[in-house]
């Protein structure tokens, strides 16, 4: 899967979780750009994301993520390998 | 050593600042905030520095191993302090509690043991664990020096009751800092408002408080139980921010710029947000290592709710109350989170404050009683089915004796030390005489709180205990 793959799933992603078909990702996309993106939807965000990538972010990672590039970057990285 | 004393404002801090002066490097100068800050720690009770010092010795090796090179020692390091901090914690504030609680369930008879908490465990072992977890992040790097990490967990200002201190908030502090002429003004002008806060209104509205949950609360008229439980969320407010305000004043005043633990919270809108403005500390601990923590393996929001709630209200003492007003507030955050922000913005402002400083104020009723029979006791009391009537002479009398009192508490919940600004911007007052209208009410309210400080007996800070 290709970063914009990735992308376009966080796209689905990010609208079903914040009930908003409006939400247009880019890789500087962040909390402060989303209105509920708060600490607790991000779990859930988290959750979602981890569930449809079949994937689990360490502790680090939810804790440490600015933005959705970085989210991006580390899908795509865990895909690579 | 608590900072509202006599001995503190005129003994002990005049003679660390002299110290302080005198010594010209930041080395020495660290070297004296260290020995000033294990003096004030050791105060009155020097047995408790060991394991002051013990915690300290532990976090410092486990820091240097997470956040090291040699991989297989990283985790191991982790979980060595977290079960250390835990530990800590567990056994000088909650073995009792576990225990009788254990013997009541099980009817077993082990001995209950009464261990003496020590001061201000729940806030340096947080720092700490804080510390280590931020290094296995990599997040912070190390602190080499012991004694620099030393200073780090014991520095006086904020040692004993907070804000909780991230080490990557002074960590550059430490090596190099310089106190400026305008954070020396600063930092003496918070903390004579901090200690303002603590002796001019929290000390003397606990009077009130004391004297009508202190002796028979089950006696109290529906308004008298109202009238108590206002006076005491206003006392717990300025006792707790006066304390944070002090500690962040002396961290100025040091060159510590140390981040704020309160940012008005009675203005909230909703009881979201006044998390978002009570001791913002320790919230922001819980957000950043407790909540992106998978609950039974599970990432869920609720769950993570839940959990979070349940060890804020834990973190606050040994007893159920503590748990319940923990929950308590959970299930108001869950009940928002449920709504939305959308529909609650929707809701007439109006509506929204009075329910918000409803569950507050009923929020601290909980927390003031430990003992769950008493807490049952002031429920009812709050409502029609209180059987002593509606308003009592002792506590009219009470009123109208403290009214000025309370009304200046109320005023002092908002954000008056933006006013010299506004007026600046908006009457272009000069910052001259701004400066000097606020050094004069500096100086009133320090020596008035001087005053009020002879004619009293020392109170801990409420927070000290936690």
């Amino acid at each position: 899967m290709n970063r914009e793959q990735v992308m376009a799933k966080l796209t689905e992603i990010f609208r079903d979780v914040f009930d908003d078909d409006s939400i247009v990702l880019h890789d500087s996309t962040s909390a402060k750009d989303i209105e509920d993106w708060d600490s607790l939807e991000h779990i859930n965000l988290i959750g979602a994301v981890e569930r449809h990538f079949r994937m689990r972010f360490t502790m680090k990672e939810v804790s440490g993520m600015k933005n959705v590039g970085e989210m991006a970057d580390i899908l795509c990285e865990r895909a690579g390998k | 050593m608590v900072f509202s004393s006599l001995i503190f404002l005129y003994g002990f801090l005049p003679l660390c600042l002299i110290s302080y002066s005198a010594a010209s490097s930041v080395r020495s100068r660290n070297f004296v905030l260290l020995i000033f800050s294990l003096l004030f720690y050791a105060w009155g009770e020097p047995k408790r520095i060991v394991f002051l010092l013990l915690s300290v010795v532990v976090n410092y090796l486990c820091g240097l191993a997470a956040g090291g090179k040699k991989q297989p020692l990283r985790k191991p390091a982790v979980a060595v302090s977290l079960i250390f901090n835990i530990g800590m914690i567990g056994v000088f504030k909650y073995s009792g509690f576990l225990m009788e609680n254990i013997n009541a369930i099980f009817g077993t008879h082990f001995p209950v043991p009464h261990i003496v908490q020590l001061i201000g465990i729940s806030f340096y072992t947080f720092q700490v664990m804080s510390y280590v977890i931020d290094c296995y992040w990599e997040k912070t790097v190390p602190q080499r020096s012991f004694l620099k990490f030393l200073l780090y967990v014991s520095l006086f200002p904020q040692l004993i009751a907070g804000p909780i201190v991230r080490y990557s908030t002074i960590a550059e502090e430490i090596d190099h800092r310089t106190t400026t002429l305008s954070d020396l003004s600063k930092g003496l002008n918070r903390f004579v408002i901090g200690l303002a806060k603590k002796v001019v209104l929290a000390d003397q509205l606990f009077r009130i408080v004391d004297a009508f949950f202190g002796s028979t609360p089950e006696k109290l008229t529906v308004l008298g139980t109202w009238y108590a439980v206002i006076v005491y969320s206003l006392y717990i407010y300025f006792d707790f921010s006066g304390y944070s305000d002090m500690a962040i004043g002396l961290g100025l005043i040091f060159g510590f710029h140390i981040n704020e633990n309160f940012e008005h919270p009675f203005l909230c809108k909703d009881i979201t947000e006044f998390w978002q403005r009570w001791h913002i500390s320790l919230g922001s601990f819980f957000r950043d290592y407790l909540l992106p923590l998978p609950v039974f393996g599970i990432r869920n929001k609720y769950l993570s709710l839940a959990l979070v709630w349940l060890c804020t209200g834990i973190w606050h003492g040994a007893h159920w109350n503590y748990i319940i007003w923990g929950l308590y507030y959970g299930a108001f955050i869950l009940l928002e989170t449920k709504i939305g922000r959308k529909r609650m913005r929707k809701i007439p402002l109006v509506l929204r404050h009075l329910y918000n400083k409803l569950v507050i104020i009923i929020g601290f009723g909980i927390f003031y009683f430990e003992d769950t029979a008493q807490l049952g006791t002031f429920l009812r009391n709050l409502t029609f089915f209180n059987p002593n009537g509606f308003f009592s002479y002792a506590e009219q009398m009470s009123l109208y004796n403290n009214l000025f009192l309370i009304i200046a508490a109320v005023i002092c919940t908002f954000p008056l030390l933006k006013l010299p600004e506004m007026l600046k911007k908006k009457y272009g007052r000069s910052e001259a005489l701004v400066s000097a209208a606020g050094t004069v009410c500096t100086t009133g309210l320090l020596v008035l709180s001087s005053i009020l400080l002879v004619d009293a007996t020392t109170k801990a800070f409420l927070y000290f205990r936690f």
